[in-house]
Parts: structure tokens; sequence; C-alpha cells
């Protein structure tokens, strides 16, 4: 059986209540969710974000948001992102868009440079980053750079935070301040729902404006399992415990083995090897990793955290292939 | 079925193992001399091992240039023209010229960088090519990242083709510890899509080469101001913005563009630094070598620190399609000279499409 360590997903199960939640929410699938229990999921969400429920729109993924978002945001606005980000711009945000100034994010530090970055708001923006970013795992912007950002109110901006459990930062407390901001979140990964496909926004005024007509898109099973998840978040934060704990085991023993490895701050490592065809001699071995080189720096590669098992598995493997080697 | 042709370069790489960088020239008998074991049957194995298309029918070089190894597996296969025991460059070029008279569709090669020169002075950009890496020198990125990944080329039923360059290395220079590199070329390399993961890429929008350099060009043409000699690099993105301007562009040397006219072909530092003195507003336009990211100092070096210094760094327009550049992990100059150096780097712009452009790092 193939060990996947290539899509970011958590290893744990949700617990049995969840999976039972979601079986209730089988019950009546020839109609339409419940308002009812779509607002105490936002309730739920308002709590655990801290944040008035008013200003959360619910999605199936996080991905339809973020694309809607891009999709309607972008017109007559210069798009700046940076590289590597896995962002759905579409062909039609890139007619609809003034440009698209992409920043390269370069090894070793991954740094967003925050004059340059401040240099090209110089015009209506649409900025979207992810924070931690994905591939690097870095925390690209912070509370104080976000200000400089949002005080311009001729700059949207876009977070997507789909790693926060693992980063245990956000933006969120800025909501209220700033309309145009947005924050995007996910219950795949922490929560362990990547199945159910359970995304959220936290919406800046701006944005409030724009979803407050928009037709809510996720499923009965999907809000009873994100429901019972938020009342009982324990397991979520136990289980991020332990990949934080495991991705630290995993980062040593990389480091040990001659890795060079990038610290990041979400449930994924990335690596630099110039063992070739290390994704092929792994797969070989039923375990699969992200590889980066064809698309993005030769050499790279994104490992997820697994089960301790299953990373006791990826280390021996990579013994095996170093000293074959 | 389609038509592949395999040739392999028997004695690529064997300088590796005794400490010689490369196997040019007389080079080869000294590495025979100190025992060099040939590495090519491995890659070539290595590689044929995971080839699992169906619909394939190969056009093979004889004996050790390509019939040795594929007769240990299933593949159809016809083998052509014929050789003697000791094999050169000559052999390699007329071989594939036989491949390309039975029809081949792709060429997969296996060498270094001289197999690689030798490959493009038959084939240029018309069949693409799965280069297998195998020479102690294998800097052009034309070169699949490994066994494997030429593996996954062959095996892919994309139509997606990207150029990539082809470079001269000065082996004797390499020897020495210097890297000097030309370029020599392009060759057309079928896209790697990556079979064992999703689509999904880290450089946001991916689209075909060909695509982007048209829409780079198309970006170039509408900006493009009548009163300003334009200096145009070597690359095929720059032919295709001197095509797109309506002229015809040397495609490895230099080339000077005014109102829609050439007015300077294949020029050297010279012939550069004369224009310089006859036209007030000049901009150049270059793009970077792929894998290594140079802009000045390596492929150009008819662009001196006097013509750039002539010019001025904000005059230099650079552009690169959106999967070279995600490929890069900055720009890089070597001019020879640190001021000229030193005044390039920073952060600069490249145009990567229509209304497209990365601000990435130059060192």
């Amino acid at each position: 059986m193939t060990i996947n360590l290539h899509t970011n997903e958590n290893p744990y199960l949700p617990g049995a209540d969840i999976k039972k939640a979601a079986q209730k929410g089988l019950e009546n699938i020839n109609r339409y969710s419940n308002p009812e229990h779509l607002s105490e999921l936002k309730t739920l969400l308002g709590k655990y974000n801290n944040i008035a429920s008013d200003r959360i729109f619910i999605s199936h993924g996080s991905d339809l948001l973020i694309r809607e978002i891009i999709n309607v945001f972008s017109t007559n606005r210069k798009i700046v992102m940076v590289n590597p980000s896995f962002f759905p711009v579409t062909q039609y945000a890139s007619e609809q868009a003034r440009r698209i100034t992409k920043m390269k994010l370069s090894p070793p530090d991954f740094e967003l440079d925050s004059t340059l970055l401040l240099n090209e708001l110089n015009e209506p923006a649409l900025l979207i980053l992810d924070n931690p970013n994905n591939p690097t795992g870095k925390v690209l912007i912070d509370d104080k750079l976000a200000e400089q950002i949002l005080k311009n109110k001729d700059v949207l901006l876009l977070v997507d935070e789909a790693y926060y459990e693992f980063s245990g930062f956000t933006l969120a407390s800025l909501i209220e301040k700033y309309p145009n901001l947005a924050v995007t979140r996910t219950m795949d990964k922490a929560f362990s729902l990547a199945g159910l496909r359970v995304g959220y926004l936290l919406m800046g005024d701006y944005f409030k404006a724009y979803f407050s007509d928009f037709r809510v898109n996720i499923s009965t099973p999907a809000i009873f399992a994100a429901t019972e998840a938020l009342k009982k978040p324990e397991y979520m934060k136990d289980n991020r415990d332990k990949i934080v704990s495991e991705k630290i085991r995993i980062e040593n023993e990389l480091l040990k083995k001659g890795f060079q490895v990038f610290p990041g701050k979400a449930n994924f490592i990335l690596i630099k090897t110039n063992s070739i065809d290390f994704n092929k001699k792994l797969f070989d071995k039923n375990i699969l990793v992200y590889n980066l080189s064809n698309d993005w720096l030769n050499g790279y590669y994104r490992i997820t955290v697994g089960l301790p098992e299953e990373n006791d598995m990826l280390l021996t493997k990579i013994e095996k292939i170093s000293n074959n080697t | 079925m389609k038509k592949i042709g395999l040739i392999v370069n028997p004695i690529a790489g064997m300088g590796g193992s005794v400490g010689l960088k490369g196997t040019d020239g007389e080079v080869y008998k000294k590495a025979l001399e100190l025992g060099a074991q040939p590495v090519t049957p491995q890659r070539i194995e290595e590689t044929l091992s995971v080839v699992n298309r169906k619909d394939l029918f190969f056009i093979v070089a004889p004996g050790k240039m390509g019939e040795d190894f594929i007769r240990k597996f299933d593949f159809k296969y016809e083998v052509v023209s014929a050789i003697d025991k000791k094999t050169n460059a000559d052999d390699t070029k007329r071989i594939i010229r036989e491949m390309v008279e039975k029809g081949i569709e792709l060429l997969v090669f296996v060498g270094g960088d001289g197999t690689a020169r030798d490959v493009y002075d038959v084939l240029g950009l018309t069949i693409p090519v799965v280069g297998i890496p195998s020479g102690v020198k294998m800097f052009s990125p034309v070169f699949a990242l490994s066994t494997f990944a030429a593996a996954e080329i062959i095996n892919n039923t994309s139509e997606q083709i990207i150029e990539k360059e082809v470079l001269d290395i000065d082996e004797k220079a390499f020897r020495d510890g210097k890297l000097g590199a030309e370029l020599y070329g392009y060759l057309n390399v079928p896209k790697n899509l990556n079979l064992l993961q999703s689509k999904k890429e880290p450089s946001n929008v991916s689209k075909p080469d060909k695509i982007s350099k048209e829409e780079i060009s198309q970006y170039i043409l509408e900006h493009i101001e009548n009163d300003v000699l334009y200096i145009l690099g070597p690359g095929t993105t720059l032919a295709t913005i001197a095509s797109k301007i309506g002229v015809e562009k040397t495609l490895l040397g230099i080339d000077a563009v005014y109102s829609a006219q050439i007015v300077g072909k294949d020029l050297n530092e010279k012939g550069l630094l004369d224009l310089l003195n006859k036209y007030n507003k000049i901009k150049i336009i270059v793009t970077p070598i792929g894998g290594n990211g140079f802009i000045f100092g390596r492929a150009s070096k008819q662009f001196t620190p006097a013509v750039l210094n002539a010019i001025g760094e904000e005059n230099i327009i650079v552009v690169a399609t959106d999967d070279k550049i995600s490929r890069l992990e900055c720009l890089r100059v070597d001019t020879g000279d640190d001021g000229t150096d030193n005044r390039l780097k920073g952060h600069m712009k490249v145009i990567t499409g229509y209304k497209t452009e990365t601000l990435i790092e130059v060192k």
C-alpha cells in the first residue's frame, strides 16, 4: 500500500463522533442544506476565530473561494502574488487584470522583501498571499506589514491561511478594522476533513458586500461533521501537536543525513537533495512525495508529515537510498 | 505506432570516473588509458526499463550506439545504418539523418553536451528530442533531469514542446577549473508532465511555451517606441519577438532593429559600439539561459561591460517564459567587470507573458 506524503493531508482520522455526524447528514440528502444548520456552523466558526459570524462565508473547499475572489476582484487591478504558490489564477482573471506581477521567493531564505512588495502596491491591486507559503512553509507577512498594506485603500489583500493551525499565526483580528482584507481557511488540514472539503472565508466589509447574496455551496454531511469537529476541537489540537512533533523529528533526521531542510510552519517539510530521482526511488518503495524539480527548482521536494510509523518507513527508505548512491 | 529514434554516444561520461572533465577529442584516449568504464549502458537501461508505452516503434542505431541495449527489452524496433568499431561525432550525425528519413517523430539520445551539439547540428528545431543525461559535462538544459524523468517524457503523450538551450562548454577551460559557456543552439523537448503527481504547478499559470513566447512578443510589440534602437540578444524568444515586429533575426546572434527594420545583424562588440554612437535612444532585450539564469557574461559575450555601460541598466528589458523563470533561483551576471556586475545586481522585472512579469533577484 502506498504511503501518501505528497498532498499535505492530515494522516489522522477524525473521531467516531464526527464520522457519525457526517453519516447523520446523509439522512435527508434529497433536501438542500438547512439554513439553521449552516447558521450553527457559522456561529461555531465565529467563536473559533473570535470574529462575528456574519463575517464568515462557508464553501465547499477554500479553492472555490480563492478562485471567485481572484476572478471578481482582479478586474482593473494589478494582481500581485509570489512564485512559488499554487493559487488558481484563471485565464479570465489574467485578461481582466491590469497585469500580474509575481515576486520570486529565492532560496535559501525564501523571504518576501517588504520594501519591494510595498513598491509594487502603488496602483489598485489585489495582493494574494498564502501565509504560510506552500511549498516553502514560510510565514511571509506579519501583522505590522499587513497593516501597512491594508492602510492603502486601493489594495485588496487576500491571505490564504490553510495551515493556520500549524503556524499559529493569523490576520483574523484585523478583519473588523480593514474592509479590504479577506482571509481564507480550511478544515481540510488540521481538522482532518479533506474528504468533505469545508472551506470558509473571513471577510472585511468590502468582501462581505459581494458575498452577501452569494449562494452557499456545501453539503449537509460536511456541515454536520464540521459542526461536531468545532464542538470538540481538542482532537485537532492533539493531532496537530503530534504532527508538529513528528515534523521536528523528521527534520532533525534528514539534517543528520545531509539533506538541506527549510524550516517551515506547516504540516510539510521542504527539502533539497542532490540524490537523482529521489522521488522515483521512494515511489519504488511505495512512498509518494511531491517532486518540485520539474516545474520549480531542481532537487527540491515537499514531504507531508505522516503517521509516526509512516515517517519511520520514510526515514528507513531514505537511509537505504542514501547507502545505495 | 509512434516512431522514435534511439542513439547512444558509447563513450559519453567515461571521463568522469577517471577525473577528466569530458571526452572531447584526444581526451577519450587518455580516459581509456586510465581505465575508464562506459556509463551509458546503465543510463539507457535505467530509462528503457520504465518506458511502458505500447505504441512505440524504435528506429535504432547499430551495435553499441543503440541496438545492444534495446534488444534486452520487448520493444519493436528496426536498426538503421552501420558503424565501424570506432565511432565519432560524424557517425552520430549521419545516423540521425537516416532516422529522419525513416520518419522518426521523437529522438532519444544518450550522451553529454557534445552529443547534444551533434544532435542540434542535424535536427535544429525540427523533431523533438529527449536527452538522457550520461556525459560528464551536462550544462545544457536540454537534458532530462534524470534517467527516470527521460522515461516519463517518453511515456507521456503531451504535445507540449519547450525549447531548451544547447550550450558549448569550453572543455579545456573546464578542465582548468573555468566555466566558459557559449549558446550553441536550441532543441525542442516535450514537456515533462510529472506523471507521478497531480498537474497543479507551483508556477501558478502554466501555458505552453509557444503561447508564452507569442504573448511576450505581442506585449513587447505593443510597447515598442519608434525612435528607439532595439538590440535583440540571442534566443528563440527574441526570434519570436523579431518575427512579430516583422523582421528575421539571427537565432544565436545579436541583431539591431530600428523602426521595424534590421539595421545590424550578428553584431560583435565593435558593431554594437558603432551603433551606440549613431542612435540616441537604445534598449537591449535579452532572455536568461535556462538552468543557470545568466543574462550577461555567458552565451552573449558581445554584450561587454563597455556596451552595457553605454546603454545603461535602465534600458535593459529581460524576457522569459513562465516555465523558464519558475525554474531559476535567480538571474545572474558575470561580465568580467565588478563595477558593471554590481550595477546590474539587485532586482529586475522579467516580462513572462502578456501583462505578466516576475520580479526576481539578480546575483
